[in-house]
């Protein structure tokens, strides 16, 4: 044996004594490498276990806790039906699933049985219900169960063994462990590693697997350019607040909370709860609203879906129609300000890319999609016309023009496209009936319906 | 054991032969019908629960002759093509602009014919529940992928995980349903122009195969959509691509080879179960000159 390897023997019996909480000379590895001189070539190999009695031999009947009875119950006393281990886990739970519960059942599994009968049918109804006690992101748990095979069983000892695929269903049964990890996105730890090579040994199935989540999931773990915490906010204000600054891809903007959530009790004692309003704007979306032409509507549309994780939030939006190209106003730029005659000393635009080349052409040759532009967004508690006109009227403290311009809403009762639908245009009688028309006249705060 | 495609073919009377079991109730005159066992390396998806498909090559071409006369008309077209285009240069392009185009727009979505090449699939194909549709966006410029997932796993015994939709290009075909492949050799990026609601997607990319193990073999890329009104310009270097094969990451990667590319493909499997959209605009190529990477991934051997 080389000193390497005596050193990870070492390692591993340093670790597995510290994760056991045993001294380490009570650790026993097979072949005992620890005490062979480094020159030996043939060791004879001896598995010594410790002499362990069954707990179920113990006399001591009164401390027995009320699993263990219950697991005997049904192990010993009824009449030889094939007994499932979910009903252990149902049972022993009773109303609260935890983890401490969880916990619990599977110590009692292996305090039962030295031998650990049954332990690879456990083992898959125990993954069965990990979510339903809430275990399913926690490593340790998993560790747990990996506890519960037996060690140093499973490891082959000679040639042949290693040939022919040593105690297939057990190495199945380790790697439907790790899968259910890698599902979950859990990152086992040092402790698996030990375990499953005290279990099964270093040149296993579940090692190998272990090793490909400890290849790929690190590459894999800051590719998103745009990452979404694990823990989102629980409060709506904040977690509106994350999500508008994730969709308005623009630095600059700023977010303007424009109502708190909050519940007041009149003096008839009626309870009247005001939904979070937030609002986000950037300064190239109020330029833009300043040169909105006022004979033109503005609409609020929504509400669109945003999905963070398993968690799916709506958002509004404050847009314009595209402007027909008749009606284009084109912009004159001073041919001093673009180069090539562009002033040295007031530059434009400056293009300093190193990427590219001086005949390089990155551009694309597509038609260009025409959209109208985006003047504002907001996320709201309750989806309703009231709290949304309340949100344009705090909006236009900043951008007066908002008074003038007629406010038409979008609203529909669930999430729908993107876009605008195309049969907006064909259809303007059923429209007439769902879109209600708000002008803002001398009264900013107060904003009435009217309906067509 | 790794049998080329075309070998296959010729070794059919070689193989080995089994007698199946004459039928209880024969709705066809085969009593003992000799049937030779194909591996299931070479058969589609099975649905637990139904028969396999055994039929003969020869059983499963299907005449019709109302097709015939279009696509009489529509194969000589392209016959014709193929004969006088390779006068002007590769594709149809003047050799010139081939060689100096660092862009190619591959799709582009500005019309109802432009979805005929997609096939939208979902998890219904094993028995699960989740939907996806295809459409044209407003004013029919833009392809908008949308449905709803359903992570239930089928009933069936065997599967374990459900809840996926998938969008994926259909294969080139040149004059009489030939194979063809497309050529992107001379890029090294892949440019997409999307807007997405915030979930990730995976982009696959599958190429020509010469062994019948690589039938499944797919380069994929994840695909992060950041949501909200705005698009989304994503440049996803070909370097990036890892090989995985029936969802396996494989241990032994390999770099993606641009010169027979067959189907580009869209997935969404992430588990959280309600609607989703992605609206696409186009799906080009870039060379990028400055994206020096040949592969991301290590090529040692991982198992030793």
């Amino acid at each position: 044996m080389s000193a390497s390897h005596h050193l990870l023997r070492l390692q591993c019996v340093r670790c597995v004594s510290h994760f056991l909480g045993t001294p380490v000379r009570q650790v026993i590895l097979p072949g005992r490498a620890h005490l062979q001189t480094p020159g030996s070539q043939h060791i004879y190999v001896q598995l010594l276990r410790p002499f362990h009695r069954s707990a179920v031999c113990s006399t001591d009947r009164q401390n027995r806790t009320d699993i263990e009875k219950l697991v005997e119950d049904e192990t010993h006393h009824k009449d030889k039906t094939l007994v499932t281990h979910d009903d252990i886990f149902d049972r022993a739970a009773g109303d609260s699933k935890t983890k401490v519960e969880f916990n619990r059942v599977v110590d009692v599994f292996k305090s039962k049985d030295i031998r650990r009968r049954g332990h690879v049918e456990f083992i898959y109804a125990a993954l069965k219900k990990m979510p339903e006690f809430g275990v399913e992101c926690d490593v340790t748990v998993y560790n747990k169960l990996l506890d519960v095979f037996p060690k140093e069983v499973f490891v082959p000892q000679n040639f042949i063994q290693r040939m022919f695929n040593h105690y297939p269903r057990q190495q199945e049964c380790g790697v439907q462990v790790l899968e259910q990890m890698e599902n979950y996105g859990v990152m086992p730890n040092i402790e698996t590693k030990v375990l499953l090579v005290q279990i099964f040994g270093e040149k296993s199935h579940p090692i190998r697997k272990f090793q490909r989540i400890m290849y790929w999931f690190p590459k894999f773990k800051h590719t998103n350019p745009y990452p979404v915490p694990h823990v989102l906010p629980s409060d709506p204000v904040d977690l509106a607040q994350f999500s508008l600054t994730r969709i308005a891809a623009d630095l600059d903007a700023k977010i303007t909370i424009y109502q708190y959530p909050s519940t007041d009790i009149t003096e008839t004692g009626e309870e009247i709860t005001r939904p979070h309003i937030v609002g986000i704007q950037s300064p190239d979306q109020r330029s833009l609203l300043a040169k909105h032409n006022p004979c033109k509507p503005v609409f609020v549309e929504g509400p669109y879906p945003l999905w963070l994780r398993q968690k799916c939030v709506h958002y509004y939006l404050l847009r314009a129609d595209p402007i027909p190209p008749e009606e284009k106003v084109e912009e004159e730029i001073d041919p001093e300000m673009i180069c090539p005659e562009q002033s040295l000393f007031f530059p434009q635009r400056v293009e300093l890319d190193l990427n590219v080349d001086m005949g390089d052409d990155h551009s694309f040759n597509v038609d260009e999609v025409e959209e109208g532009a985006v003047y504002a967004m907001c996320m709201a508690g309750q989806g309703d016309q009231a709290t949304l006109s309340q949100w344009i009227s705090g909006l236009q403290e900043t951008c007066p023009i908002l008074g003038q311009i007629p406010t038409v809403f979008r609203l529909e009762s669930g999430p729908r496209e993107l876009q605008t639908s195309t049969d907006a245009h064909q259809r303007p009688e059923q429209e007439a009936e769902t879109d209600q028309i708000i002008e803002d006249d001398e009264e900013p705060r107060h904003s009435r319906g009217v309906k067509q | 054991m790794a049998v080329s495609r075309t070998t296959l073919k010729s070794l059919y009377g070689v193989c080995g032969v089994v007698y199946r079991q004459p039928l209880l109730f024969p709705s066809s005159l085969k009593c003992a019908s000799i049937q030779i066992t194909r591996s299931k390396f070479e058969r589609d998806y099975q649905r637990p629960g139904q028969p396999p498909d055994t039929r003969w090559p020869w059983q499963m071409i299907n005449f019709d002759f109302s097709k015939g006369v279009e696509s009489v008309r529509k194969h000589f077209g392209l016959l014709k093509d193929e004969f006088f285009q390779r006068w002007i240069g590769p594709e149809g392009k003047p050799i010139i602009e081939h060689m100096l185009e660092q862009t190619r727009v591959v799709w582009e979505f500005r019309g109802p014919e432009s979805l005929n090449e997609w096939i939208v699939s979902s998890d219904q194909e094993i028995g699960g529940r989740s939907v996806a549709y295809v459409s044209l966006g407003k004013n029919n410029t833009t392809c908008l992928l949308y449905g709803t997932l359903s992570s239930t796993p089928p009933r069936d015994g065997e599967t374990r995980y459900s809840g996926y939709c998938s969008m994926r290009s259909k294969p080139p075909k040149a004059s009489f349903d030939r194979k063809k492949h497309y050529d992107w050799s001379s890029f090294n990026t892949l440019h997409l122009r999307i807007r997405g609601d915030g979930r990730p997607w995976m982009i696959n990319v599958s190429a020509e195969t010469y062994f019948s193990h690589q039938r499944d073999d797919i380069y994929s890329y994840f695909l992060y959509t950041r949501g909200g009104p705005y698009w989304q310009d994503v440049k996803i270097p070909f370097s990036k691509f890892f090989l995985s094969s029936r969802g396996r990451i494989q241990d032994s990667q390999h770099p993606l080879w641009l010169d027979k590319i067959n189907t580009i493909g869209f997935t969404l499997g992430d588990k959280a179960d309600g609607p989703f959209q992605l609206e696409i605009d186009f799906i080009g190529l870039n060379n990028d000159c400055a994206h020096t990477e040949e592969f991301a991934y290590e090529l040692y051997k991982k198992n030793p």
